[in-house]
């Protein structure tokens, strides 16, 4: 995986290839924003979800957030660790912090609003 | 427009991230909530509440004044002590929630909710006609700091700050680093701890040094959030969430503090005694969730599949590890200590149990 292949929603998602899947995930800033993270609910393996669509829940000390779908497809692998240890996503955001991954249904086209890292990063800040 | 602290600068070089709070731009967390609680816990801890309300009582008739707005005995209260109270309405509601200090024979400190300052002084307004008394708000005026947690008291005599003469729930004029302050041995964490009230020129001098001084101590600066998962724990209500004018002091749990035994009539009086008598329709009640699922504010309670109730407070523990709440349910003999609830989060019901406050074992006070 590499961040320069990363793409970033305005909801603070991203998403990256990898292999024939991509893996979906939140931004640095989304992690760093909610502050220590201490649950998350990952859905079930199979299931599917369109653009746009809440897929998971997080909460912080402070407040719970939807996580929405960057992108439409089925979830075809979830991060089971991170149920157990979602404080380990305060550490890591990226590989050891990844959400799920997914079998999209058209990547291309479900890309189109999403930014490059640098352009989120400057959208952001 | 938002107001700032005395303080504010510090807190933006401190990293703090900032949230408006009761009108105020406040420090929610410096680093981590997590650990600014911990800090708290095991160490000590410095906190900016100056968003807090002071006002001064004086006058022939403060005492006679202050019985008649709180079910507390006022008239009771030792030189140099404070005592919980609510300012309660005639039909038992909560206008604020707040501690009051004995600072003199016709002279008291009012330290009161940032949210409800100005319903607090509109209240002392409507209710003074007939009493000699003066109600002097200099809020603007003043800062408060505070300092709590295990190491409390060894940095307050590292500052030069007897201690041994000052109990729990006390106030004392003292001088402090060459300030003149008002120490208070009060908090709202469930450690013990002190309370500093300084002119608002001074505080920056005084939280620096504290700061300084408490650095061997392993102090940290602490923000609101740590404030709020702190003073759950400790199983203390917050003015917004567990009380409100429709919440009598008897349904929200705080007969301990009511005597039942005063004699002059206050606002709220017969309704609150006669709710001691008879019971209450409603109560506010602590839980423990027996799965990960964090109870939040405004969720709803259901007992037998039936809605019982709202939750007022809930967070994660960091103490217990658990996670813990406070909620008002319809007073049903079921409901007792041991008791499995139900609170629905995201449609989905997850079982909580119902246990006694506080939610942390008091430490052994002085």
């Amino acid at each position: 995986m590499n961040k320069d292949d990363m793409l970033c929603s305005k909801s603070h998602e991203y998403i990256v290839k990898d292999g024939d899947k991509y893996v979906i995930g939140l931004t640095d800033y989304a992690v760093e924003q909610l502050g220590d993270i201490v649950f998350l609910e990952l859905p079930e393996v199979g299931s599917e979800f369109s653009k746009g669509e809440t897929f998971a829940n997080i909460e912080s000390v402070k407040a719970a957030s939807e996580i929405y779908m960057p992108i439409s497809g089925k979830i075809a692998e979830i991060h089971e660790e991170l149920i157990d240890a979602p404080e380990k996503l305060n550490e890591d955001w990226f590989e050891g912090g990844w959400l799920v991954k997914i079998e999209a249904n058209d990547a291309e086209a479900d890309s189109q609003d999403l930014m490059s890292y640098n352009d989120y990063k400057v959208e952001v800040e | 427009m938002v107001k700032e602290t005395y303080l504010h600068e510090q807190h933006i070089a401190l990293g703090a991230k900032m949230v408006d709070f009761a009108g105020w731009h406040m420090p929610v967390q410096y680093t981590s909530i997590i650990e600014e609680h911990n800090t708290v816990r095991e160490n000590v801890g410095i906190f900016d509440v100056s968003h807090m309300g002071e006002v001064f009582i004086t006058g022939k008739d403060s005492t006679e004044f202050l019985d008649k707005i709180v079910p507390q005995n006022i008239s009771k209260l030792k030189y140099e002590k404070a005592v919980y109270c609510q300012l309660t309405k005639e039909d038992g509601g909560l206008i604020d929630d707040l501690i009051i200090y004995k600072l003199g024979i016709e002279s008291y400190l009012i330290i009161c909710n940032a949210s409800r300052v100005d319903e607090d002084i509109n209240w002392f307004a409507k209710n003074k006609k007939g009493f000699d008394v003066n109600i002097d708000n200099q809020s603007h005026n003043y800062s408060l700091l505070a300092i709590q947690g295990p190491k409390a008291i060894t940095l307050m005599r590292k500052m030069g700050y007897d201690i041994t003469e000052q109990k729990s729930f006390t106030i004392k004029p003292a001088k402090i680093e060459g300030l003149k302050l008002l120490v208070a041995r009060t908090g709202y964490t469930g450690e013990d701890g002190f309370e500093l009230l300084v002119e608002n020129e001074h505080v920056e001098f005084l939280w620096n040094r504290v700061l300084e001084r408490g650095k061997e101590f392993g102090i940290k600066p602490i923000g609101l959030g740590a404030r709020d998962t702190l003073r759950l724990e400790a199983g203390l209500h917050l003015y917004g969430n567990d009380l409100d004018e429709t919440t009598t002091p008897v349904e929200a749990d705080l007969i301990w503090s009511i005597p039942q035994d005063k004699e002059c009539d206050y606002n709220g009086k017969e309704v609150i005694m006669e709710q001691i008598s008879k019971g209450v329709e409603r109560r506010l009640i602590g839980f423990v969730m027996e799965d990960r699922n964090i109870a939040r504010h405004g969720y709803d309670i259901y007992y037998n599949e039936e809605k019982i109730g709202q939750v007022t407070s809930g967070c994660v523990s960091p103490t217990t590890g658990k996670n813990i709440g406070l909620g008002y349910v319809k007073n049903l003999s079921e409901i007792c200590n041991g008791a499995i609830i139900q609170i629905m989060i995201r449609d989905k019901l997850h079982n909580a149990k119902v246990v006694k406050r506080p939610f942390i074992l008091k430490r052994n006070r002085v």
